[in-house]
């Protein structure tokens, strides 16, 4: 507990896209190519956050390593465990991500609700609004929608964002500043 | 306002074929009759028919032949939505030089709700935005339109005979019931087109015309009969023990709304026409005026006619007319049959309320005398412009736990400004007063302890 204590600082790799806006707290890694918007939080509670490269978050997302709701913060003996999020993922505007492991090129879309014991493969797309707190790995190329979460499998996963993440990552430094990366220097604006 | 925000506290009853209490919002006011007509005592008529997404107009014959389906728009045979269709850039060879490849546009519908793309059922990518796109064709239709016209045929031939028979011995009273009945035997084939309700007492020319086909040769169409079959394909094998894939099985909505087909495969939905949506006129069956009818274009949602009965009815406090008005409150009686729902007994003021007329311009008109009505503070809270608000006592009857409802009789006075039919002999004779009443019920919730 007290080796996570230290790692207080955020470490964006270089060539993220991270907005001094967005609320990041705890020990959260970034990989090259994200694009952090303003407004969006990404809290480590309970462990580190290990976010890919190439993904997307948008404003007002959440993506928050919590702990278990029956455990009090301070009790001894709680390992802090790692969220681990993949490369090419899309998270909207407004959803919250609590799950621990999500994989390649999914997108979440606006609003969704992902509770802490799911886990998201690759491909998969949680429509908006929905809520998924269920215990179950979800299978390749879901796609979650409706108000009741109905569920389909497509044959081709979502492709990666790659014009929109180049675009934002030109227009964004115009009119926000960013979070200092790792090759400059270490210590992060916090909010 | 209760029209807007809580419709149901405030209803009115409608005298029409049966008696049928609700809001005046939706109320409709026959100002020829001078009644109220809610929507079920008035014949419902389609105006035109228009796609949803596309918001085409189509008109009636072209929309039956394509059986009310839009021609251009699609529907997601999984969730329902509107597919729009997307486009990829692929590479393709030139058609001069195979070995170069160029860039080429391909076109495929996709859900945006669902994520369904017409690729996941193995339809091919097109080259044209729109219009290529086509229905799989249904095995049984060429036998299924042989049957629908051996049926058309065999339904006129009924006809004719019972049209033949009744002449015969036709009386000169009985002509409604006679025409009625046919025209009911000829729409159970879908013959019908022009012979839609008859208006009562109109003659019966329209069926005159169909007797000249008598001369005509008319093509005997035969038809084999189906034939049952003896062996039916078994089962699979392993029915029982095949694990299933759910994804891939069809839910019923999706199933039966392809009913060519009925797909119990995901792979094998395929996207159908979006159907066409309707805009209905309403007419009054007593006096057979319109009461609403939409304009024509799909876009606009204006009626070129609509006399919704907030426009002319009073509301329980305002008055919607331009002229003055004068409402009497009348409480109802023991044993009115038609006070059945109240459980309070209301004392309503007694004296003649006088609104005034709704004014459009009066917000503005600054130097505008105000009005001088004399209200006793005892009956009338406040007035502004067209409002009034005024007092009742409420006794409730009853220690429930439901909501309490008092009902009364409003009447009130009612200029016709529609044409008069009758020609006025000197000039202008002022529009007069009718007075009307209605019965109303409001629901003023429940009692606090």
């Amino acid at each position: 507990k007290s080796q996570y204590l230290q790692k207080m600082a955020a470490n964006i790799a270089a060539g993220a896209v991270v907005c001094v806006e967005s609320e990041i707290r705890g020990d959260v890694t970034i990989g090259p190519r994200t694009v952090v918007h303003p407004k969006a939080r990404i809290i480590a509670e309970a462990g580190p956050i290990i976010i890919g490269e190439g993904n997307l978050i948008e404003e007002q997302a959440l993506i928050i390593n919590s702990y278990p709701e029956n455990i009090m913060p301070d009790t001894e003996g709680v390992e802090p465990k790692t969220m681990t999020i993949g490369i090419n993922n899309v998270f909207e505007v407004g959803c919250v991500s609590q799950a621990l492991k999500i994989g390649d090129n999914n997108v979440i879309e606006s609003k969704a609700d992902l509770g802490k014991n799911v886990i998201l493969t690759s491909g998969c797309i949680v429509g908006a609004c929905c809520q998924v707190n269920t215990c179950e790995v979800i299978p390749e190329n879901t796609v979650i929608y409706g108000s009741n979460c109905m569920r389909r499998v497509q044959t081709e996963r979502p492709q990666p964002q790659t014009l929109q993440l180049d675009f934002l990552m030109k227009i964004l430094p115009n009119y926000h500043h960013m979070k200092k990366t790792v090759k400059g220097t270490s210590t992060p604006v916090r909010n | 306002m209760a029209s807007l925000l809580q419709p149901d506290r405030v209803l009115y009853l409608v005298h029409g074929e049966k008696k049928i209490r609700s809001p005046l919002s939706t109320l409709y006011f026959c100002r020829y009759c001078s009644e109220l007509r809610s929507l079920e005592c008035v014949s419902h008529e389609v105006d035109s028919h228009y796609c949803p997404s596309c918001l085409e107009n189509m008109p009636s014959a072209e929309a039956k032949l394509k059986k009310n389906r839009c021609a251009n728009c699609f529907d997601c045979p999984c969730c329902m939505h509107t597919l729009s269709t997307r486009a990829t850039n692929i590479p393709a060879p030139l058609p001069d030089d195979p070995s170069k490849t160029t860039m080429k546009k391909a076109y495929y519908l996709a859900c945006g709700f669902c994520r369904w793309t017409s690729r996941d059922v193995g339809m091919a990518d097109k080259s044209v935005a729109s219009g290529g796109w086509q229905e799989p064709d249904n095995p049984h239709t060429q036998r299924i339109n042989k049957l629908i016209e051996y049926y058309q045929q065999l339904a006129q031939r009924e006809k004719l005979e019972r049209d033949r028979k009744k002449l015969a011995r036709r009386r000169p009273y009985m002509p409604l019931a006679f025409s009625q009945h046919t025209i009911h035997v000829v729409e159970k084939y879908g013959l019908g087109t022009r012979l839609q309700r008859q208006r009562p007492g109109a003659p019966i020319t329209s069926l005159a015309g169909l007797s000249l086909k008598e001369g005509e040769d008319q093509k005997e169409i035969n038809i084999e009969p189906a034939q049952a079959l003896d062996e039916v394909e078994p089962l699979p094998e392993d029915c029982y023990t095949r694990p299933i894939n759910l994804p891939e099985v069809t839910s019923l909505r999706q199933r039966l709304l392809q009913p060519d087909f009925q797909p119990a495969g995901a792979s094998q939905l395929h996207p159908k026409h979006k159907h066409l949506l309707i805009k209905r006129s309403l007419r009054c069956r007593k006096c057979e005026h319109n009461l609403s009818k939409p304009e024509f274009n799909p876009t606009s949602i204006k009626f070129k006619i609509q006399l919704v009965a907030e426009c002319q009815v009073l509301l329980t406090l305002t008055n919607p007319v331009e002229n003055i008005t004068h409402v009497t409150l009348v409480g109802c009686e023991e044993g009115d049959p038609e006070d059945i729902n109240s459980t309070a007994k209301v004392m309503v003021p007694t004296k003649e309320l006088v609104l005034a007329g709704k004014d459009a311009a009066a917000d503005y008109d600054e130097l505008a005398e105000p009005q001088d009505f004399q209200d006793d503070p005892d009956v009338v809270a406040f007035r502004k412009s067209n409002k009034i608000g005024f007092f009742i006592k409420v006794v409730p009857q009853r220690e429930e736990d439901g909501d309490v409802t008092v009902s009364f009789k409003i009447r009130h006075d009612f200029r016709n400004l529609a044409a008069p039919i009758r020609p006025s002999e000197e000039g202008d004779a002022p529009t007069e007063a009718i007075w009307l009443t209605h019965h109303v019920e409001l629901s003023l919730g429940p009692i606090i302890a």
